[in-house]
């Protein structure tokens, strides 16, 4: 999984690319600290990259957003593809985590 | 202005006693804040000023000789609170009470001066002290002696009085007679929707209240589907049972979260009570769960929402019902926004649908 965060303005851009799994999700989670602490953020996840997603993925994803909402901040997952989109759906996360 | 020797030796003391008007606002206001927040009461606002300079000597020039020492004159640090609901304004009136030092002789109930066939300025003031158990600074014992002015009114109070004191008239028997009689007309008006929203809110509450006796009392069908029985009902976990099955296939954690989203798929599929909710639980789980099955198993997946139960409750009475592709990406459309993936997705559940001999 490879991720790049770019601050552009007051929005911040995330980029997924590859498989988030149990091999790399603590590395993910260590990644996106930066994310957990700025006030207010304004995050997008751009997810045209990311190919799988795990449930630690998912939970990853929730605790960020639950992070993100109790700051005053907001956070939409955008461009994932149908792969990722059905474990999101199955999973009932789609209701849940904000997706575009 | 010319000011006589007597409110200029005011004036001097005010000036000399700036930072500590400004502390007393200050620490008012905390209190005020922290008392709303403890207590689950919502405001509009609560603010606060010290008089300035110009609107002290403006009151001395008019009634300079009123005042013996500038602590005659109680208004100099004022806080308002102003409320959604006239009826949260003898509310907060309690709180203060218990709160600050009320000097009383001072203290006065506008709305209880007007006549009864007068209309306008309605609001309460307090004249408080800060007591010491709320408040103390040994360097500054003035704060626990210097009083200040609460008001406490209803938002279209304030805009009244707002409105009458942007007339540029200091007291309203300077404004001639014939706006004067406009603007209590306004008040009348503002006084009977200040009255007005104060009935529609305690009948919305009891309305609530019956709904919840009348959802746990299990008379469904006597429930008629709305957005406060539909969460009333939820309340009663009633699709706690098929989300823990769901979660079983996998061990996964059940994640809680709200099944409101789906509210608006049951108006869709025209159910009218919450007896038809209940029906669709009771006659499509069991598709519901054979669809998690062949979703979920094998995944690996470990963690579900709650929600995942009442949506495949509505995935499966949409298929029962014959809506076919068609119904599930509109079901899909209305919780998601409209896309091209609702309607793959709904051919694929269709498919696993038809596969597993679900429809």
């Amino acid at each position: 999984m490879d991720i790049t965060i770019k601050n552009e303005g007051e929005k911040t851009l995330v980029t997924l690319n590859g498989r988030l799994d149990t091999t790399n999700a603590d590395q993910f989670q260590a990644d996106i600290q930066p994310l957990m602490t700025s006030p207010k953020p304004d995050i997008d996840i751009d997810c045209s990259g990311m190919t799988y997603t795990s449930s630690q993925g998912l939970r990853i994803f929730l605790s960020l957003q639950k992070s993100v909402l109790a700051r005053g901040g907001k956070m939409v997952m955008l461009n994932m593809n149908p792969q990722v989109k059905e474990v999101f759906d199955i999973t009932g996360f789609s209701n849940i985590i904000a997706i575009r | 202005m010319k000011l006589d020797m007597h409110c200029e030796m005011i004036l001097d003391e005010y000036r000399e006693r700036i930072p500590i008007l400004n502390k007393i606002r200050e620490v008012v206001l905390d209190i005020l804040q922290r008392t709303m927040k403890e207590n689950n009461m919502v405001v509009t606002a609560i603010e606060g000023r010290v008089k300035t300079e110009k609107s002290l000597a403006g009151k001395l020039e008019l009634k300079g000789n009123k005042y013996h020492t500038i602590d005659d004159i109680t208004d100099i640090v004022g806080v308002r609170i102003i409320t959604f609901f006239s009826d949260e304004v003898d509310q907060i009136a309690a709180l203060v009470e218990r709160m600050f030092e009320i000097d009383w002789d001072n203290s006065v109930d506008k709305r209880k001066m007007l006549e009864i066939d007068r209309f306008g300025y309605m609001s309460l003031h307090y004249i408080c002290r800060i007591p010491k158990s709320l408040y103390e600074d040994p360097q500054q014992p003035l704060i626990n002696e210097i009083r200040f002015e609460l008001q406490m009114r209803t938002a279209l109070q304030h805009v009244w009085a707002n409105m009458q004191h942007d007339t540029g008239y200091k007291s309203e028997v300077e404004i001639p007679t014939e706006h004067q009689r406009s603007l209590n007309r306004l008040a009348g008006i503002l006084e009977l929707a200040d009255e007005q929203f104060s009935r529609i809110r305690k009948e919305i509450n009891d309305y609530r209240r019956n709904v919840q006796s009348l959802v746990a009392s299990g008379n469904f069908d006597d429930v008629p589907l709305n957005g406060d029985t539909f969460r009333s009902y939820c309340q009663l976990k009633p699709f706690q049972r098929l989300a823990v099955k769901i979660a079983t296939i996998n061990q996964a954690e059940l994640y809680e979260d709200s099944p409101m989203p789906y509210y608006q798929v049951l108006l869709r599929l025209e159910m009218k009570t919450i007896g038809d909710v209940e029906r669709m639980r009771s006659e499509c789980s069991e598709g519901a769960y054979q669809l998690a099955l062949i979703q979920l198993a094998g995944t690996g997946l470990d963690i579900v929402a709650y929600s995942v139960a009442l949506q495949n409750l509505c995935i499966v009475k949409i298929l029962k019902l014959g809506f076919g592709v068609a119904g599930l990406t509109s079901m899909f459309n209305a919780i998601y926004g409209e896309s091209a993936y609702n309607a793959q997705r709904a051919d694929r559940i269709f498919q696993q649908a038809i596969r597993s001999n679900l429809i």
